[in-house]
């Protein structure tokens, strides 16, 4: 008897294109060459990842990425990622405003009420504000009902547009981790977009049942939570993976059309004091060059609806 | 069940005072590229063996990272390779052709060679019957030629899940030639039950984009000098007998914008030097057999005599 039903070698989805309904099969090659507004070909996406972590936060089913690394209570693990939330944010305040990037704050909820003086800084600024669930100790997953999952979505959502005064059209579920009905939840509360497959450098068409979000590249192998923290690269490895991105994607999108260069930014990681110099550095040149400019997640998706491609 | 000490595929060969490889027209280097374009799925079924995704499903990070090799990352690829005249030898999940069979035209109008990686690369060998890796070994080379009317020759297991005897079904089935073992730097002959001859061909892991950037997390520009230094010793030594070179490589980690130049600096490196051949692996494997699988196999013996009484 083999250990290996003969339904193994059943293909049910074997056929042209995924093997799933949310997106089709697009190649980035077909996209028809375009123009961002104001003649640009390429936009900086600067998203930044305004996060709590519960000190005493599960590291089930996964841990998500940055979580916890020592054993309960760790004031280590918690103060560090802290520091971002109020030291971190503010070196990325003066960072992205001295190169005119307005980010988006992908917000874990659960920080508009213990930190009201951070959104209103967030505000201020005139960064938009989108949901990334409630905290970083709610991932969202498939091990978790519907109706507990809505909750997490509602609750996302209504204390984001409470806080903010903002519509909040855009989702990052924490950790890029969603279940399989994340995206329909989302559409429901009023997202317009998402940002966790990291399938592509241009948004495409995402299908639920209460219509299509437009899903955002938003790259994970480029983000300082990746390269500076799991990877444990020194900041200059940072910086010539992101120049070289750069370089690739501002002549793709001079030659093919419109690019996006996404940039995740943790304030807990890149904005330590040794690191924020060459972010610096990062910026200046990308929005020097020619075609190049910078846009928030929501602008982003905007400029993509109404160009009108697939 | 008893498990086996070693794969008894190969037999001891010392890599000083072997017979000579002569590659054509005097090449020191065998330098192939092996492009692995695969389709991992959302929602696989069950492995005993091992977990398929590394979160619960749907692992949507990790689905979603692999499919950008096949929407975005393959263009950018095959650009490069075209760019320096490099061949592919295609390392296929074979169900990309019904998937996505624009990419398997790319590759053809490449003449780009396809072997087997298996159907998907989340079904694995392990725990099958030899009748059922003979089935996985049949539909790949049904679907292959259907999809390119070219004939299967060569073979990495899927995921690397190779089962005890799998390097002899695929003698059975007529596969030339076999990438799961790691044993050495020149062609090797491989021992299977079969009388079907059966090349091992170098794939190599210290070159191969997943282990150095995603297992090891080195940093690109450092993978970049591996490749180089990795192919200064080959060339070196390939002037006393040809080595063979391979850079495996997945477009959903090569093909990245922060990547991407690291081929097209490797590939000008590689070609800039003007004894190499660009070869594929049917062509490496096909050359060795025809040339020097008798030869290697005589020169082995005496280091394989059984011990004395």
């Amino acid at each position: 008897m083999s250990l290996i039903p003969d339904s193994y070698f059943d293909y049910p989805l074997r056929r042209k294109g995924m093997d799933h309904d949310r997106y089709e099969a697009r190649y980035l090659r077909d996209v028809p060459a375009f123009r961002w507004q104001g003649d640009k070909t390429l936009l900086v996406w600067a998203c930044v990842h305004l996060e709590h972590f519960p000190m005493d936060m599960p590291a089930s089913p996964v841990k998500p990425i940055g979580g916890m690394d020592r054993p309960y209570p760790s004031v280590w693990d918690y103060s560090t990622r802290d520091y971002g939330n109020r030291v971190g944010i503010e070196r990325l305040f003066r960072v992205l405003d001295k190169h005119g990037v307005k980010a988006t704050a992908a917000m874990n909820a659960a920080l508009a009420p213990r930190y009201p003086h951070l959104m209103k800084e967030i505000t201020a600024c005139g960064w938009e504000v989108a949901a990334a669930g409630v905290d970083m100790g709610h991932l969202h997953h498939s091990r978790l009902s519907e109706e507990e999952e809505r909750a997490l979505v509602d609750e996302a959502f209504s204390t984001l547009r409470a806080a903010s005064g903002q519509a909040v059209t855009g989702w990052h579920s924490p950790s890029h981790s969603q279940s399989a009905v994340t995206p329909d939840l989302v559409a429901e509360a009023g997202g317009r977009y998402i940002c966790d497959w990291i399938n592509d450098d241009l948004p495409y068409a995402f299908h639920t049942r209460a219509g299509d979000l437009t899903q955002l590249p938003l790259s994970y192998d480029l983000s300082d939570h990746k390269i500076l923290g799991l990877q444990n690269m020194p900041i200059g490895d940072y910086e010539y993976q992101l120049d070289a991105a750069f370089d690739v994607l501002l002549d793709e999108s001079r030659e093919r059309g419109g690019r996006i260069l996404s940039m995740s930014l943790s304030p807990w990681i890149i904005a330590q004091p040794g690191r924020i110099d060459a972010l610096d550095r990062l910026l200046g040149r990308f929005l020097k060059a020619d075609g190049v400019a910078s846009a928030t997640g929501e602008e982003i998706r905007a400029q993509w609806q109404a160009l009108g491609i697939a | 069940m008893t498990k086996w000490r070693e794969p008894y595929s190969y037999d001891y060969a010392p890599y000083a005072g072997r017979p000579k490889i002569e590659w054509p027209n005097g090449a020191r280097v065998a330098f192939w590229v092996a492009p692995n374009i695969e389709f991992y799925e959302l929602a696989p079924p069950p492995s005993p063996t091992r977990e398929v995704w590394y979160r619960p499903e749907p692992d949507i990070i990790n689905y979603s990272m692999r499919d950008y090799g096949n929407r975005v990352g393959f263009d950018r690829m095959a650009d490069v390779m075209e760019k320096y005249g490099v061949r592919g030898s295609v390392s296929l999940n074979v169900a990309v052709c019904d998937h996505f069979p624009e990419i398997i035209e790319r590759c053809c109008n490449l003449d780009w060679e396809l072997f087997s990686h298996g159907i998907y690369n989340t079904r694995y060998l392990y725990n099958m019957t030899e009748d059922q890796q003979r089935e996985i070994i049949r539909q790949s080379r049904e679907t292959i030629k259907r999809a390119s009317g070219q004939d299967l020759d060569g073979w990495l297991s899927p995921a690397i899940s190779n089962g005890e005897t799998t390097q002899d079904l695929l003698a059975e089935e007529g596969i030339k030639y076999t990438l799961d073992l790691f044993h050495d730097d020149q062609p090797m002959p491989v021992k299977t039950r079969s009388t079907n001859r059966l090349v091992s061909v170098p794939y190599m892991m210290e070159c191969n984009d997943v282990p150095v950037l995603n297992f090891k997390n080195i940093s690109p520009r450092n993978y970049l000098e591996i490749i180089k230094n990795h192919f200064d010793r080959l060339y070196a030594e390939g002037e006393e007998s040809g080595t063979v070179m391979c850079v495996p490589l997945h477009p959903y980690l090569i093909g990245q914008p922060h990547r991407l130049h690291i081929l097209d600096e490797a590939l000008k490196y590689v070609t800039g030097h003007d004894k190499v051949w660009l070869a594929t692996g049917r062509e490496i494997a096909a050359h060795f057999e025809a040339n020097y699988y008798d030869s290697f196999t005589e020169w082995m013996k005496p280091f394989n005599a059984e011990a004395p009484a």
